[in-house]
């Protein structure tokens, strides 16, 4: 492969090998790491820092004015979309084009739920997460045959197909006029709306920070790595696969419900594929694929882009913001994306590192191995 | 009998284009393994420059369109095309930090957000007129199938593609081409330079992109409009790629030609029986890929996956 594996390496200069990207973590390395423990100051510090970003969350939705309250629940939606993405992205190694497809077909489902079939709120989150289900479980069954490149290409055919034909079925997305989604009555005003969506999110947050941790997760970022060498340890690889989409699809389908509620109107102008399936597969690989922490502020980030864009279209009268205007979003995007892809392919969690260890009552510079997206399956053949 | 006449002259129209798409498609996955999303912008973006150049520089409200100039707008939109695709192999996919299929599948998809929110931005989401090589058409005889010339035009640019492409192959810089896909290292080793083969076959897959974008965007009228050929080409150009086989040319163009027909059927279909159903090609496309996915993953003139 490389020159360094033929050098002898003894006469290899140990700073030149700290600078090679991926550092290889020793046993006895992981041992020390496992072993240390921050001093009685640091977990102060630490435990300040975290209860100070707790408030800032608790307190974001008060803070803000009120017409950006609206705002704060599109952030939290679409932090939980790029949680659901990194599901396949970040823990299996597959991708995802089509997600714009997910979330609509959640919304949809959950404003049919509750305009057509006056279930309960709750009765409509089931069915948003069922369409999400049911959605994944098409993709996924073809996932399982093909990896990669044919998948991507699936996923892509299944968006412009729910763009084109399920968004357009009168019956379920009530044609031009938008199917209605209340809001359930105790979250009705903006503000508590808000609330109700940072704490799916937490849920979600939750869930997942449980699920990598189960043996069922290990087994599906197993499958990111070498789905041989993971078969060969006996992990189903079939059953693994099909979780990590069911799990993404649930996520997503909820994900369209909220989305839904903040206009309190599911329609098909929301959910076009261009751009806002590459809006979701640019903040999930911008955030940091395969990062819980990264992907979410990737969401955040570009939830809030264009306001930020509009905002400072209007404030700041110098270039570049005299030009810059919210249309520039994609674009910005896009452009976000290449530089990720090609500089910094772990994304804001890679920048981040440091920092995230800190918080995770590690040390500081903890030796840690690069994550992002397609971090395995170099041998993935179409 | 004039239905069937007449979904075969539909089909074939936009089946040519999706073709045309699908053979650039086909040729850098051949010879890079890469599925190049960005390859409908190939076409769009120098078709675009192609306007500027008609029209003068004007791009406000509805120009005058100066079909003078056509030809020499060709002759620019292909190089543009060629550059593009240089631009994109040197500028993003030789430098990306991971080199595997769904990074670059990926930063493709990057490339052509970027390029449509370009378009957008400058020219505003709105449809244009696009001048035709040849405008009217014939009738079929004994019916009232009427043809257009374009499409005529575009079948015949498309065989002559498919055919050099074929001959390509055949030729000593084709037979490099195929062996840097197979085994870059080895090839490398036979004196072959995989870079030069790489940006030959990106470029040959920009001009192609930029030929697709000059025919499709007058095939609708007053429809050219930003993301043209991504929005309306790229995935049945795809799957008609992946129903041929996704690295064979002759594949491609059959592909292409066969995934029109079946557009165009659905829509007569829909049309005949009155049918409530809405997007029909969409569906169809997204059958289509389901079914050759399932049941011949490497396609009909393929031989690996």
């Amino acid at each position: 492969m490389s020159i360094i594996d033929e050098l002898d390496p003894d006469e290899l200069d140990p700073d030149e090998l700290a600078l090679a990207d991926e550092h290889v973590i020793t046993p006895t390395e992981a041992a020390e790491a496992a072993a240390w423990r921050p001093s009685p100051g640091g977990v102060a510090a630490r435990i300040v820092v975290l209860v100070g970003l707790l408030l800032l969350v608790v307190a974001i939705p008060q803070i803000v004015p009120d017409i950006y309250t609206n705002v704060v629940s599109k952030a939290a939606i679409f932090g939980l979309v790029a949680l659901s993405l990194n599901v396949i992205i970040g823990y299996t190694g597959q991708i995802s084009l089509g997600h714009n497809a997910f979330v609509g077909v959640g919304a949809f489902g959950a404003g049919y739920a509750l305009t057509k079939m006056d279930l309960p709120y709750a009765g409509a989150l089931v069915v948003a997460a069922l369409t999400g289900v049911v959605g994944a479980l098409l993709i996924g069954v073809i996932a399982l045959r093909l990896a990669g490149l044919y998948l991507a290409l699936v996923t892509i055919a299944y968006a412009f197909l729910a763009q084109e034909v399920l968004f357009n079925l009168r019956s379920l997305t009530g044609g031009g006029a938008g199917q209605p989604a209340p809001r359930p009555s105790v979250f009705s005003s903006d503000v508590s709306y808000a609330y109700f969506c940072i704490a799916v999110l937490g849920v979600a947050l939750a869930f997942d920070w449980r699920l990598t941790a189960s043996k069922g997760g290990r087994a599906i970022q197993a499958l990111r790595d070498d789905e041989r060498v993971a078969a060969s340890w006996g992990i189903n690889v079939t059953s693994f696969k099909l979780l990590a989409f069911v799990i993404s699809g649930i996520m997503a389908g909820i994900a369209g419900a909220l989305f839904a509620g903040i206009e309190q109107l599911a329609s098909r102008q929301d959910f076009p594929f261009l751009p806002l399936a590459l809006t979701f597969l640019v903040m999930t690989v911008v955030g940091g694929a395969g990062n819980r922490w990264g992907v979410m502020q990737g969401g955040i980030l570009f939830a809030i882009l264009p306001t930020l864009l509009d905002r400072a279209h209007e404030s700041f009268h110098f270039f570049p913001f005299t030009s810059v205007q919210v249309t520039w979003e994609p674009a910005i995007g896009a452009l976000l994306l290449l530089l990720t892809l090609i500089f910094s392919p772990g994304g804001i969690a890679q920048q981040q590192r440091h920092l995230l260890n800190w918080l995770s009552f590690k040390r500081f510079n903890e030796p840690s191995h690069g994550g992002g997206i397609s971090r395995g399956g170099m041998g993935a053949r179409p | 009998m004039s239905t069937i006449l007449e979904v075969l002259v539909n089909g074939l129209s936009f089946g040519a284009v999706y073709a045309l798409v699908a053979l650039g498609l086909a040729l850098v996955y051949k010879a890079t393994r890469i599925l190049n999303f960005a390859q409908g912008e190939f076409g769009t973006v120098p078709a675009w420059i192609a306007y500027v150049v008609m029209t003068g520089f004007q791009i406000d409200g509805d120009p005058v369109i100066h079909r003078g100039r056509l030809w020499l707008a060709t002759l620019i939109a292909i190089a543009v095309g060629a550059l593009m695709g240089v631009l994109v192999n040197t500028l993003v996919i030789r430098r990306l930090a991971s080199v595997s299929p769904v990074t670059s599948l990926v930063a493709t998809a990057g490339v052509m957000t970027f390029l449509i929110a370009m378009q957008v931005i400058i020219f505003d989401p709105k449809g244009r007129r696009f001048p035709r090589y040849i405008d009217g058409g014939f009738h079929m005889p004994g019916t009232d199938v009427i043809v257009a010339w374009q499409n005529v035009l575009i079948i015949i640019v498309l065989a002559a593609a498919a055919a050099l492409l074929a001959l390509l192959f055949r030729t000593p810089p084709g037979v490099a081409l195929l062996a840097t896909a197979q085994e870059p290292f080895a090839a490398e080793l036979q004196g072959v330079s995989v870079s030069a083969m790489r940006t030959l076959a990106w470029a040959t897959a920009g001009a192609l992109g930029a030929i697709a974008g000059m025919l499709g965007a007058g095939v609708f009228s007053s429809t050219f409009s930003p993301g043209l050929m991504t929005a309306t080409f790229l995935i049945p150009a795809f799957v008609g790629a992946v129903l041929g086989g996704i690295a064979s040319m002759v594949g491609a163009v059959a592909g292409g030609l066969i995934l029109g027909i079946t557009v165009a059927a659905a829509n007569q279909i829909v049309r005949t029986w009155n049918l409530d159903v809405p997007g029909p090609p969409h569906l169809a496309v997204f059958l289509v890929l389901l079914i050759v996915l399932m049941l011949r993953p490497t396609g009909l003139f393929g031989q690996e996956a």
